[in-house]
């Protein structure tokens, strides 16, 4: 209540959370701005799996001449040439921004083995399901159904599907 | 008229709200349950479903990113 | 919508923990000077980033802009889907339909002014927006991803979101989610051997033979989709 009246200014323009229809509105015009300006839609998981590449090419696997790789060599990436690598970095500091003036920014432990178990798994299934499906729920949802691909349709039923049953395993193991 | 508290410290979404809907469901009309939140997504969500389900709610923030969601259960 | 409230109305005898207000107000400025000097930051790469790729700084600033706002907005896609199951909620559900009308409306526009309203020899890979294969990969694909962001509490956006909110989880979901791309990257061909992935994007305006069917089925569904969650949203709270 105190720093309602301290501080009428920040905790309205700095701290209140915003509807998630404003969210909405804001991340569709910021989409497109993207579109318009890179002629190519917003992906969050294209280069995910080139800097796991990369890092293995670090260690001398010739990441290059595998299969999925081909047509895409890890060895010659440029992180600031990857328009999705900068837009992945920017959400990242972004939100760190949003957090730091809103006076909010804690780091969160984690706490207990429950908390590694679910990052390890649903880090992997999420890594895998983007390459099997060629986008996340950005690039397939997010940039794709609006662009009328059958893909993006498709992935939104069975992302649906997907969380029901991962809510099933959530309720039942890790709470 | 009970009070409860609940650490949900760490804890990631949907994590603190199933647990505070686990907790209503066992407590009383009038008891209060306190929830212990760090999670930005957390403070919001759960004050929405706590409405929604037609019980009293206020947030206090008491530390920097660190709400606690005080629920009443009104029915 | 949740506001930040304490008018004292719910009668308890304990915080979790207090501080002074003093001590909260410093802590508070060191946050918010910190943030300014993110700014600061922020734009030095925007300089630098404009040096290394010509559109650098445009695409820098977009992606900030992104992540300032997913945080603002608490902006989920994962909970999009999940809360209709998990809570009856389908607030964030009914937000994810409206952004993607609202772009559905946009990527016409430029889809109809980079093609002009020729559909027979355009290669749909070109167009703005993602088109891409559809198949059994997409099905597995999606289902799979649907899993991991319930488990690890964010999607690909949300994981970056939390990052730089100091979620350790995520950070380490987030180095999971590299190492899965790599394994995914490696089964994708094995699966095209397999015959589990067949190239072949489906462009619906094509698929429809022309624009006004495909607009009014992307538009009819979207807005099916609206309604339903808003009277299953309405039904679990009690309001119907």
């Amino acid at each position: 209540m105190d720093e309602k009246k301290n501080y009428p200014f920040h905790e309205l323009y700095l701290k209140r959370e915003w509807s998630y229809t404003t969210g909405a509105v804001l991340l569709t015009l910021l989409a497109i701005a993207l579109v318009i300006v890179t002629g190519k839609a917003w992906g969050v998981t294209g280069s995910f799996g080139m800097w796991g590449g990369w890092f293995l090419n670090l260690f001398g696997a010739n990441v290059d001449a595998w299969d999925g790789f081909k047509g895409t060599p890890v060895s010659t990436y440029n992180f600031w040439m990857d328009n999705t690598a900068i837009t992945d970095l920017g959400i990242v500091i972004g939100a760190f921004l949003a957090v730091l003036l809103a006076a909010q920014f804690k780091i969160k432990k984690i706490k207990n083995g429950r908390q590694v178990v679910a990052a390890v798994i649903g880090g992997l299934l999420m890594g895998i399901g983007a390459r099997l499906s060629l986008g996340c729920n950005i690039g397939a949802l997010f940039s794709g159904l609006p662009a009328f691909s059958l893909h993006g349709w498709v992935f939104f039923v069975c992302i649906f599907i997907g969380a029901a049953v991962g809510s099933q395993f959530l309720k039942k193991y890790f709470i | 008229m009970a009070e409860k508290s609940l650490d949900c410290l760490g804890e990631a979404c949907p994590i603190p709200l199933v647990k505070a809907q686990k907790e209503m469901e066992r407590m009383a009309v009038n008891d209060v349950l306190i929830v212990n939140v760090d999670h930005s997504c957390a403070m919001k969500n759960l004050p929405d479903w706590a409405r929604s389900a037609g019980h009293a709610v206020e947030i206090e923030e008491v530390g920097e990113g660190e709400w606690d969601i005080i629920i009443q259960k009104l029915k | 919508m949740s506001e930040i409230s304490v008018t004292g109305k719910i009668a308890r005898s304990g915080a979790t923990r207090r501080e002074t207000p003093e001590e909260r107000q410093r802590k508070a400025t060191i946050q918010i000077s910190a943030g300014v000097l993110l700014i600061a930051a922020i734009v030095a790469v925007a300089f630098y980033s404009q040096g290394a790729n010509p559109k650098g700084a445009y695409i820098w600033i977009i992606g900030i802009g992104l992540g300032y706002v997913l945080q603002r907005s608490r902006f989920c896609f994962t909970a999009s889907l999940r809360d209709p199951i998990l809570t009856g909620s389908t607030t964030l559900t009914k937000a994810v339909i409206i952004a993607l009308a609202l772009s559905s409306v946009a990527y016409a526009a430029l889809q109809i002014k980079a093609t002009g309203m020729n559909l027979e020899t355009l290669e749909v890979a070109k167009l703005p927006g993602w088109i891409r294969d559809v198949g059994i990969h997409t099905v597995i694909g999606g289902f799979l991803f649907g899993i991991g962001a319930v488990l690890a509490g964010g999607c690909a956006s949300g994981t970056l979101m939390r990052m730089g909110e100091g979620f350790a989880q995520q950070w380490l979901s987030f180095v999971f989610f590299v190492v899965g791309s790599v394994i995914g990257s490696v089964l994708l061909p094995l699966m095209q051997a397999a015959g589990l992935y067949r190239k072949g994007a489906v462009y619906l305006p094509q698929f429809f033979g022309g624009w006004v069917p495909a607009l009014i089925v992307q538009f009819a569904l979207l807005a099916t989709l609206y309604v339903l969650a808003d009277w299953y949203g309405k039904k679990k709270s009690g309001e119907l």
